[in-house]
């Protein structure tokens, strides 16, 4: 695979869309380096290029300037080696098929069937197997993002894209969801090395809570502010999120953001 | 009385006992005011006259429908064909819409009835000339909708699909033809009648069966009767046509939200 330690690398990263009225610039002079196995969140305003950014990493932009490496290759050729799974803010489940037929259609896609996961287990994995001929209207919003996250764990890609993956769910699903993508993560890394995950968001706590590292992404066009290491034990439990560290670490966050914003 | 039966007649008595009695009103009030009036049988027929003349020989009627649902059939069919395939084109191809589009709209303003006699100077007759009048009216339709169907993609799972390079043709079929098919089913309860209507036109002008032609020929004959029962078999055809579709469409579409709402 990669010769690079660097799982995913940017250099100069910026990006103007042009197709509306007036020339939009979302992003300028973006670089960072993310290792393997690295859990790093993008946190950052509305606005200010996050989702843009990934949407470069994962290959579905173009950027008008700069070089995005993933694998030390191009997005594109990581597409075609599947080795890139997405997970919207929306689970864009397609609604006539049931829940392992949505797990099972990455693995539909162009007869690909090498690295074809266990569509069971991969149910077991995030707790819906015994749901797997329902379908998506049958379900609640927290269980579509699951059935999302397994369809696109089901390539068994290396490195996992999530847009604010949690945004649309309520307060209460979306803490436990974020343990819950801890614990599946966990699970996974047992096998191989954990999988490398950008995680787009704007809640702080989520950000913490999961990440080994928080790159803080301000302005309009969005710059990287500030980089953050987060030295907490791992696993980590709800507990974390009343601990000194975490709420030092959460103050230092919200004052660059709030900074930012001023 | 157990709960099951129970459950049916009251399923009777809130979802078919309303229409039945509005009809039955609507057909009293119809006997009773020509009864009244004292209307001549050759101008409007009281339902008693329109049954009486259906009895005779219900055999025919039947008949003479079944030739026409069968050429609009055939014409559906071959105008949802084309439409589909042009659809796809159109779909696909910015430059091709452009083309094909103006074309689409002449055929959708040009009245029928002046395409029907043209046609059968160019056909002649027999069933050709109905399937393709049946065909070109239900092209527009047909065709708008399912453009509008390909391009009614869910963003997130086109980006989903595009992030494992699927290939155009695994996004056709597992993302754009199911998510069409709702539009293609409300273009069908458009299309379905007006196929009917299609046939119906040309069999007055080529007739020498079906019931747009026993319309025709009761009209030149002034035999009243005949005239309504015709159209009166022609309106069950066409509730028979509606209840079939919307039997088809909650199985195939059990995971829409139009099918979803009424159940």
């Amino acid at each position: 695979m990669a010769t690079d330690t660097h799982h995913v690398s940017l250099r100069g990263l910026s990006h103007i869309f042009t197709d509306g009225r007036a020339p939009l610039h979302v992003l300028d002079g973006v670089s960072v380096d993310v290792p393997c196995g690295q859990f790093t969140s993008v946190i950052g305003p509305s606005g200010c290029g996050k989702s843009t950014l990934l949407r470069i990493v994962g290959g579905l932009l173009e950027p008008s300037s700069g070089a995005v490496r993933v694998n030390g290759g191009r997005p594109r050729d990581a597409q075609r080696r599947h080795e890139i799974g997405f997970v919207f803010q929306d689970p864009a489940l397609l609604p006539w098929r049931t829940v392992a037929g949505n797990v099972r259609l990455p693995l539909e896609i162009d007869g690909l069937r090498r690295r074809a996961a266990d569509v069971d287990s991969l149910l077991d994995l995030v707790g819906l197997r015994e749901f797997r001929d329902y379908y998506p209207h049958q379900l609640s919003g927290g269980m579509q993002q699951r059935v999302a996250l397994a369809r696109a764990l089901a390539v068994d890609p290396g490195l996992l894209l999530m847009d604010e993956p949690f945004g649309a769910l309520d307060e209460i699903t979306r803490e436990s969801m974020r343990y819950e993508l801890l614990r599946i993560r966990a699970c996974q890394a047992e096998s191989a090395a954990g999988k490398t995950v950008i995680f787009v968001t704007h809640s702080i706590t989520e950000a913490i809570v999961m990440s080994d590292r928080v790159v803080v992404v301000t302005g309009r066009p969005g710059r990287v502010t500030a980089d953050v290491d987060i030295e907490l034990p791992r696993p980590r439990t709800q507990e974390i999120e009343r601990s000194t560290p975490f709420l030092d670490y959460a103050d230092h966050l919200r004052g660059l953001l709030v900074g930012a914003a001023a | 009385m157990n709960g099951r039966l129970r459950a049916v007649l009251r399923g009777l008595l809130e979802y078919v006992a309303p229409p039945a009695i509005a009809f039955a009103v609507v057909i009293g009030f119809w006997e009773a005011y020509i009864a009244w009036r004292d209307i001549s049988i050759l101008v409007v027929p009281a339902p008693s006259d329109i049954w009486e003349r259906f009895s005779d020989e219900p055999g025919f009627f039947w008949r003479e429908g079944w030739w026409t649902l069968y050429e609009a059939t055939l014409g559906l069919a071959l105008g949802s064909a084309v439409a589909i395939v042009l659809a796809v084109v159109m779909a696909h191809s910015r430059l091709a819409e452009r083309a094909l589009f103006p074309l689409a709209i002449v055929i959708k303003v040009t009245p029928l009835v002046a395409i029907a006699p043209v046609l059968i100077i160019a056909i002649g007759f027999g069933t050709t000339p109905k399937i393709i009048v049946a065909a070109l009216l239900c092209f527009f339709p047909m065709l708008v909708n399912t453009m509008t169907g390909f391009r009614d993609v869910n963003p997130g799972a086109l980006d989903f699909m595009r992030s494992l390079r699927a290939s155009p043709w695994s996004v056709f079929w597992k993302l754009r033809v199911p998510g069409s098919l709702p539009y293609v089913f409300s273009a069908l309860r458009i299309t379905y009648p007006l196929a009917l209507i299609g046939a119906v036109v040309a069999e007055w002008f080529t007739g020498d069966r079906g019931l747009g032609f026993v319309v025709y020929s009761a009209w030149l004959n002034l035999q009243t009767p005949k005239l309504f029962a015709a159209v009166a078999v022609l309106a069950l055809i066409g509730v028979g046509i509606n209840i079939a579709l919307s039997l088809i469409e909650r199985r195939v579409l059990f995971w829409h939200e139009s099918v979803r709402s009424t159940r």
